[in-house]
């Protein structure tokens, strides 16, 4: 499923650049996740990016988007077709 | 810097400034400055009158990040450089930023002469408890018992508090709120903007690294309700998850009274009034704190008074309609004066 940031965010920004997919921008009280565009960074790293860098652990499954590693799979697959 | 001239109405964007935050990942000072940025727009005052100043600590760095003008000045004296500025030029929007250790420590005697004087400028205070530019040394602010690295056996120095100090020293208006509750810290800010004289609001925030967690009781949570007070104006003090205690005086004693357990009539309830001309009530609230009570948030005091800005313009309108419109040159060839005549002067030369 793809990843949230819950009301827990400071706005630090650390998740922002880390993002491979380009899916963290800032939002309004806080950051937030593109749902489309976010794979848990599958096909990218085993691990995601932006919960590892965050200091304050806001980032979380988001329940509005429950999708397998299949499924993130092939969105980074589609992802990458859009962008070339 | 941006030099775009936004056109329309201003937004939270046009406040941003093109410098990178350089403040650690997950500091508490993100939140201040995400909440300052949105309230400005709201305030209808063109982006050229506002001016940010700082002292020195990580605080400080506040100015860069603010598409307005600011200066990052010299260490605790950001509220003298605000009060010149606010004299100079009466009708800016002035902010001071400033830590536990730019206003306490070294800033201590500039900040109760802010406080006293009522310059209409705005201070916010980001108390972490900690000197985190330096690395982790015991600030003015960290409680008695705190190791750090300057107090490896335990700090034994009493800890200033900040409200507290504020309202000693006479504020007119004085706020306390938290990093992590973005909608309480606007509420404090805009009410701040809005206060003519220095308003001062202590923001409790936390530092990741040297001091984390200081706040925790009432940032988390699973505990925050039980161990905060928020303060309304006109309402009574009722607080907990439940909503189930409230204070009372007994005397000049604050008690928790649980409303459930005791019998307890609604008259009996401490009401929070802000704007009491007597600092008493800000002053008793000011001394609540855990375990035994909950920390007040919010707005302890907010009264209208004669700002120093407004007395100064007048005090030169009077001498004006007094004296006359005077030059400096004036000044300086009236009252006791004397001429040293060249023979005079060389005879002192010879002496």
């Amino acid at each position: 499923m793809a990843l949230m940031i819950n009301e827990i965010c400071v706005n630090c920004a650390a998740c922002e650049p880390e993002c491979p997919n380009g899916a963290i921008s800032a939002g309004d009280p806080v950051y937030v996740i593109d749902p489309d565009k976010c794979t848990e960074c599958v096909g990218y790293f085993a691990e995601s990016q932006c919960i590892d860098v965050c200091p304050v652990e806001c980032i979380v499954p988001n329940p509005q988007r429950v999708e397998t590693r299949e499924q993130l799979q092939r969105k980074f697959e589609q992802l990458l077709t859009a962008d070339s | 810097m941006n030099t775009t001239v936004p056109t329309g109405p201003l937004t939270k964007k046009d406040f941003e400034s093109d410098q990178d935050v350089r403040w650690c990942p997950g500091c508490g000072d993100y939140m201040v400055l995400a909440a300052v940025q949105k309230l400005l727009p709201s305030l209808g005052i063109a982006r050229e009158n506002f001016v940010f100043l700082s002292g020195i600590g990580c605080s400080s760095r506040f100015p860069y990040y603010m598409n307005t003008y600011g200066m990052h000045s010299i260490h605790g004296r950001a509220p003298a450089i605000a009060c010149g500025l606010k004299l100079a030029r009466p009708e800016l929007s002035v902010w001071v930023v400033t830590g536990d250790g730019d206003a306490l420590a070294i800033g201590g005697n500039h900040f109760i002469h802010a406080m006293r004087r009522n310059i209409d400028v705005k201070i916010i205070l980001l108390n972490n408890g900690i000197y985190g530019l330096t690395k982790g040394q015991y600030s003015p602010t960290s409680e008695q018992g705190k190791k750090t690295k300057s107090t490896p056996m335990g700090s034994i120095d009493r800890p200033f508090n900040p409200v507290a100090l504020a309202l000693g020293a006479g504020a007119s208006f004085v706020a306390r709120t938290v990093d992590n509750d973005l909608a309480h810290m606007s509420q404090v800010l805009a009410r701040a903007a809005a206060h003519k004289g220095t308003a001062f609001i202590e923001v409790l925030q936390n530092c990741m690294v040297f001091n984390d967690g200081a706040y925790r009781a009432i940032t988390d949570k699973t505990t925050r309700d039980d161990a905060r007070l928020v303060l309304e104006h006109g309402k009574a003090m009722v607080f907990g998850k439940e909503k189930d205690r409230a204070i009372r005086l007994c005397g000049f004693e604050p008690q928790v009274v649980h409303l459930g357990k005791t019998p307890v009539a609604p008259s009996e309830l401490l009401v929070h009034d802000e704007r009491a001309p007597h600092v008493t009530l800000a002053w008793l609230l000011a001394q609540l704190q855990g375990p035994q009570f909950p920390l007040p948030l919010g707005i302890f005091r907010a009264v209208v008074e004669a700002t120093h800005d407004e007395l100064n313009t007048q005090l030169h309108e009077q001498a004006r309609a007094s004296k006359g419109q005077r030059d400096l040159q004036h000044l300086l060839g009236s009252g006791d004066t004397w001429t040293i005549e060249p023979s005079a002067a060389r005879s002192a030369a010879w002496l």
